[in-house]
Formats: C-alpha cells, sequence, structure tokens
C-alpha cells in the first residue's frame, strides 16, 4: 500500500478526513522551512504539501506570490529543494505532495526531474499549470518513477471532463473551493459541495478541497461535505509570513493551528 | 526535453506554416494549453466559438465594416523614397503604415475582433493585459464601441513610461489595474490578468494582445492581424510590381509580425525578419532577445504555451529590458519559435541605441514619428540596406506611431548626453 492509500484508509477508519497543510519550500529561509514543516507534522498534519516557487505563478494569489519570492530570494533551487525534501522524510512518513509549475519540471528535464523527485520522497505532483492532455513527458515520467498524479477539478469543470480528470489521477483529485487563484477566504463557497457531488458521481477516487480553506469551521464544513482531504495554504503562509517580519519563529503557533484544524476534520 | 501532447500526438510532427486546423494548438512542437485547470473550458468554449464567429457572414460582415470605416483598413503602403536614398539608395524601402490605424498601431485589429468574438459569445467584460499600453487603448476603444466592461491590467513601470496612454484608457472608460509583481512590466501584467480571469470566465472574456498565451490565443491573434499581411501583399505587388525580397517586423510577443509573415510563408523567395528587442546588448540580462541564442533563452513554459523563453539558471523567468514597454517581455509566441526553428523566418535584434537612432532619423527624413517598437524594425533596415544587392525591395512594418514615446525617447537621449559629458572629462 502507498503513502497516500494508508493516509486516506487511515483517516477513514478513524471518521476524519486528512488534513492537509501547505507550505512553500524554503520560505523564508531553509532551516524556518523544515520548523515550519515540523510543527504542521507535530499538529498532526495527515499529508503534507509543498510547493516549489516559481517566478509567475499564475494560479497563486498575493500570499502565496509572496511566499515563492522570499524562497527563490533564500536560495531556493532544485538542489536544495531536494535535499530539504530528503532532510523532511528522515523524520516523517506521511505522503509529500508537490505543487509545481511546468516550467520547473521542464528546466531540469522530466526524467531527471521525476526521478529526482521520487527517489527524495515526494509521493504526488500536481503542475497547477498542466492539464492532463499536455502531460506528456512528465506524465509519463511522474508514472515511470511512482510519482502519483493530481489534477484539479472546479465548478466550471463539466461532468464529462471530470470523468477524464478523475481517470489521470493516482493519489486523489484536487477540488478548488471556488474558481479564482489560491488565497484565504472568510466564507466558504456554497457550490463546493455541488462540485464534490458531481465528482462522486464520476469517481471513487479521494477528493481533497482546497483554495480558500482557512479556518476549523471551513475544514469542518468542507469534512462534512464528503471529502477525504481538507488542503490550508494561504491561512497559514500568512502566519508565517507575519512571524518572518517580526523576526520569530512560527513554530508554536502553526502546531497550535493545525492541532485545530486537526481537530475539525473529525466526522460527528 | 520535449513536451508532446498526448491528446494531439501528430501536432509534434505538424509541417508546414502554422498550425494546421486538424492539430489546433500546436506550431510544430511549441505551442499549447499549459493553463490552470479553471480556464481550461473557458479556452475550449473561445475555440468552438471562435470557429463559429469565423464562418458567420454577418459577425464577419460587422468586422469587415468595422476595420474599414472605424479602423481605418486598408492602411497605405508608402515607399519611403528619403529614407532609401539617406541609405545609399541600392534599395526599395516600403513601409507598411499600421501606425495609421485608429489608435495608432495595429493592436486595434485584434482588439475589435476578439471584441466582437467576446460579444458574440455573449460575454460582458473584457480584460487585458498591455505593455506599451497600445493594446490596452486598442481594448478600452473596442469595449468602449462594443459597449462593455474593460479592466486593463498594467505594470506599474509601464505605467509611468506610458502615462499619456494610461489617461487615454481612463478616458475610453476603462479601468487600469495597477500591477506591483515580479518586474513590473508586461509579463506581470499577463500573470494579473490570468489570475483575473481564473475567477471571471462566466461573463469575462481575456483578449490577449499578441499572438502568446495558451490555444486558442496565438491562432486568433495571427488571423485577426494577418489582414496586414493580406493587404501587403497586394499593395506590394502593385507598387514594386513584383513581391518582396524581404519583409521585417518587430517581435515582443509577435503579433504585428506574425500578422504580415502569415501572407508571405508560402513565398519561399521572401526573406521574413523579426526584430527583437536588444536593450543594453546581449551581455547580461538588460535585453528581450529570446531567438538569438543566449545563456538565458531557453525552452520552456510561459503564460500556457511553449516556447522560448528567457529564464535564469534555475528555470525562475528573467524580467527584461527594453526602451520599447511593447517589447520588453520573457516570451515570444510559439509560432515565432517554430517559424525559428525550421529556418523559414530570421530573427535578430536592434539594441535600444539603434532603435532610438532609428527612430530619430524616420522622423527626421520622412516626417514620420514611429512607435520605439517599430524603430527596431527600422533599426534593421537601416544596417542592412546598404548591404543588399542594387534594386532590392524591403518592406517594413511600421506597426505603430510614436507619439506616446516622447517621454522614453526625450529620457533616453537626457541619460546619453549625461553620459557623454561625463565621458568627456
Amino acid at each position: 500500500m502507498n503513502r497516500y492509500e494508508e493516509a486516506f484508509k487511515g483517516a477513514k477508519a478513524r471518521r476524519e478526513s486528512a488534513l492537509i497543510p501547505f507550505a512553500v519550500a524554503g520560505d523564508p529561509g531553509p532551516e524556518a522551512f523544515l520548523e515550519v514543516i515540523k510543527a504542521y507534522v507535530d499538529g498532526g498534519a495527515d499529508v503534507l504539501e509543498i510547493g516549489y516557487p516559481f517566478s509567475d505563478p499564475v494560479a497563486d494569489g498575493p500570499v502565496n506570490q509572496r511566499a515563492a519570492r522570499r524562497a527563490i530570494k533564500a536560495g531556493l533551487n532544485h538542489a536544495l529543494f531536494f535535499s530539504l525534501v530528503k532532510e523532511i522524510r528522515s523524520f516523517t512518513d506521511i505522503p509529500i505532495g508537490l505543487l509545481t509549475y511546468a516550467n520547473t519540471i521542464n528546466h531540469l528535464g522530466a526524467e531527471a526531474f521525476c526521478k529526482r523527485a521520487a527517489r527524495a520522497g515526494i509521493d504526488s505532483v500536481l503542475v497547477a499549470d498542466m492539464p492532463p492532455e499536455e502531460s506528456g513527458d512528465i506524465g509519463v515520467n511522474m508514472r515511470k518513477h511512482g510519482l502519483g498524479r493530481v489534477y484539479i477539478v472546479s465548478e466550471f469543470t463539466p461532468d464529462g471532463r471530470m470523468r477524464y480528470i478523475a481517470g489521470h489521477v493516482d493519489s486523489f483529485v484536487y477540488v478548488v473551493s471556488r474558481p479564482g487563484v489560491t488565497g484565504a477566504d472568510t466564507a466558504l463557497s456554497d457550490s463546493v459541495k455541488a462540485t464534490l457531488k458531481r465528482l462522486r458521481s464520476v469517481t471513487d477516487k479521494p477528493a481533497a478541497v482546497g483554495f480558500g480553506i482557512s479556518t476549523p469551521e471551513h475544514a469542518r464544513e468542507v469534512t462534512k461535505a464528503g471529502a477525504q482531504g481538507v488542503i490550508v495554504g494561504s491561512a497559514l503562509v500568512s502566519m508565517i509570513e507575519d512571524a518572518a517580519d517580526k523576526g520569530v519563529s512560527p513554530a508554536r503557533a502553526l502546531k497550535k493551528r493545525v492541532k485545530e484544524l486537526k481537530a475539525a476534520t473529525r466526522r460527528g | 526535453m520535449k513536451i508532446k501532447s498526448t491528446g494531439s500526438a501528430k501536432a509534434k510532427n505538424a509541417k508546414g506554416a502554422g498550425a494546421k486546423r486538424d492539430e489546433p494548438g500546436y506550431f510544430g512542437r511549441f505551442g499549447g494549453m499549459f493553463a490552470p485547470e479553471t480556464l481550461m473550458p473557458a479556452l475550449a468554449e473561445a475555440w468552438e466559438a471562435y470557429g463559429r464567429f469565423r464562418g458567420d457572414e454577418r459577425w464577419q460582415a460587422e468586422y469587415g465594416r468595422l476595420l474599414s470605416t472605424y479602423c481605418g483598413r486598408a492602411t497605405p503602403l508608402y515607399e519611403a523614397v528619403n529614407l532609401g536614398e539617406r541609405l545609399g539608395g541600392r534599395a526599395r524601402i516600403f513601409l507598411k503604415r499600421e501606425d495609421l490605424n485608429h489608435t495608432g498601431a495595429h493592436k486595434i485589429t485584434n482588439a475589435l475582433g476578439q471584441a466582437l468574438l467576446a460579444r458574440f459569445m455573449g460575454k460582458e467584460r473584457l480584460i487585458a493585459e498591455t505593455g506599451a499600453g497600445q493594446h490596452g487603448v486598442a481594448t478600452a476603444t473596442a469595449a468602449a464601441l462594443l459597449g462593455m466592461e474593460c479592466d486593463i491590467f498594467m505594470g506599474t513601470v509601464d505605467m509611468q513610461r506610458q502615462l499619456p496612454n494610461v489617461y487615454r484608457m481612463n478616458l475610453l472608460g476603462a479601468r487600469v489595474v495597477p500591477v506591483d509583481s515580479g518586474g513590473r512590466t508586461l509579463k506581470d501584467a499577463v500573470n494579473e490578468a490570468m489570475r483575473d480571469w481564473t475567477r471571471t470566465v462566466r461573463n469575462t472574456h481575456y483578449a490577449f494582445g499578441s499572438a502568446l498565451g495558451p490555444h486558442p490565443f496565438p491562432t486568433i491573434v495571427r488571423d485577426f492581424q494577418s489582414v496586414i499581411g493580406r493587404e501587403c501583399r497586394g499593395q506590394i505587388r502593385a507598387a514594386a510590381g513584383r513581391l518582396p525580397d524581404e519583409v521585417v517586423a518587430c517581435v515582443g510577443g509577435g503579433s504585428n509580425a506574425i500578422g504580415i509573415f502569415s501572407a508571405f510563408i508560402k513565398d519561399k523567395g521572401v526573406r521574413l525578419t523579426g526584430v527583437e528587442a536588444g536593450g543594453r546588448g546581449l551581455r547580461g540580462t538588460q535585453h528581450a532577445v529570446r531567438l538569438t541564442p543566449s545563456p538565458h533563452s531557453r525552452l520552456g513554459i510561459l503564460h500556457g504555451a511553449y516556447s522560448y523563453v528567457l529564464q535564469d539558471r534555475d528555470g525562475q523567468i528573467a524580467d527584461t529590458h527594453s526602451v520599447s514597454a511593447g517589447l520588453d517581455y520573457s516570451g515570444v509566441g510559439p509560432e515565432h519559435a517554430y517559424l525559428f526553428e525550421s529556418g523559414r523566418a530570421n530573427y535578430t535584434y536592434a539594441t535600444d541605441e539603434e532603435a532610438v537612432g532609428a527612430f530619430r532619423l524616420l522622423c527626421e527624413a520622412e516626417g514620420i514619428i514611429p512607435a520605439l517598437e517599430s524603430s527596431h524594425a527600422v533599426a534593421y533596415a537601416v544596417k542592412n540596406v546598404p548591404k543588399m544587392a542594387a534594386g532590392s525591395v524591403v518592406v517594413v512594418n511600421l506597426s505603430g506611431r510614436g507619439d506616446k514615446d516622447m517621454d522614453s525617447v526625450a529620457k533616453f537621449l537626457e541619460a546619453r548626453a549625461i553620459s557623454a559629458t561625463l565621458n568627456d572629462r
């Protein structure tokens, strides 16, 4: 059984959805990033979602854009990224998902990138600007090196296309809670329930909801709506940013927040 | 590494000029639809609607009517005799006067087409990116004409250097959204427009300003701009009695170039030359030269298409520099990448210095103030015409007028005068 199957099966047995906190690799610096990930794990994360920073992240809102800029400025590159993932693997065995842009993989080459990512301990890859029909060599090499494929569906995705996308997914279907870019919202979109319901009618692969999930209340609602995973990004990245601005460690506050979010993923 | 489309494996082997209709979205191995999933249904919708729009006589007639009575098409082909004489009198130089279009550049041709397409699809809002401001003004104009809401995304660096165009857009009823991320130029404006579109696709059409972006935009924009080439082909035959030896155009994203090239691609005897922005020269990153080999230009993916992209050693997109905002962009339209790799078109560059020199020469010799973008194409002619065989015929696409560039040129010349004074000491 792979790490994702184990994580989703375990969560189901405990009557929970899987909590999936997100951070940008190397933000605000390599050491501080590892502290963030430790806080996520200690707080009860079931899966980790790690972004590879890109200069032109068209699917990301201002918070994650700034995080990417901090990480690039702090020296994040391919070599450092893979060594950070290896470091994470030394203290946890939960699944690690990578969120990246096509140019990052293309720059190193699909074969080299996928091989190194798998060897470092990455379990899945979501390429934010690569739909399944453009996956080409990248998709082939992900499968060859045992990296699970993750693709996005939204309320704009027609049923037929949802089925097509689900057919290309290995680890989980990433359901965006609302159209637009990443970012923390105060209210959860109503449409996410309908999207989840439509997805359920075309596939039984695990579904994780992201974009705009910022509070334990959101996590509870999404879990109630039947999601197997809850992805929290910008809300946590904002905390990392605030701490970096103040020159303090975000670890304690993050661990506490992740614990609260995790508690909200329990059903019933 | 090569990326291929599993959806259209044949596309990789596409031969001939540009994409064939049954292999949409690819120009050889370039192009594609590298877009966030939320945009995929809208891209498919735009492609499907575009096909119907092209076949709809009523809408095509309306487009044709607006091009002739509103834009001022066909634009003249003017023989620049004085310029020819100044350059040694060996070649006849013709200027395709796209600067005489309504709003002052070729951009209006595409903006009107896309605004009509948006209306055809029932969308009420237009968004666009702009660098020099010409596409922004053109889109704002089309939106005003067709009664549409309009937001234009513009980098704050570009807003400063193209302030008159910001005022024009406001006057036309558009909102100019300042973009303060990255290098705060064209690339960043595209990012922000794409981000807006992922939220607003239901009622909004993104009118890409150049032959860039995910499929179907490189094809749609090329098609709308191909009227430049069709007009020019007839005009040069009438004026010179034959096809030209060379057609020259500046290349930022590449829409004016692909527009004029498109009619001559099958004429193997016509040399096609694209001129990129050499900025402060190819040493370092102070330029926007994608198609002349340099350490920074590599195959990559930017704004939805696989093409040549300026990037650093870690695959982050590089910021660029050019005195002309409209050429200041890290990527290049995928069809140009294809024409470059297949050898059908040649690509070279002109530096800021050369472009400003050509700008002044055309003002003095012909009484025509060209856009700084177009001045790059003129600069190539200035360098190359004296080397051509006697009796050669050259067409330069004068893509826009330079009224918007007064401030940039003044600043450039002032800075140069100061450094000259310092050097004299």
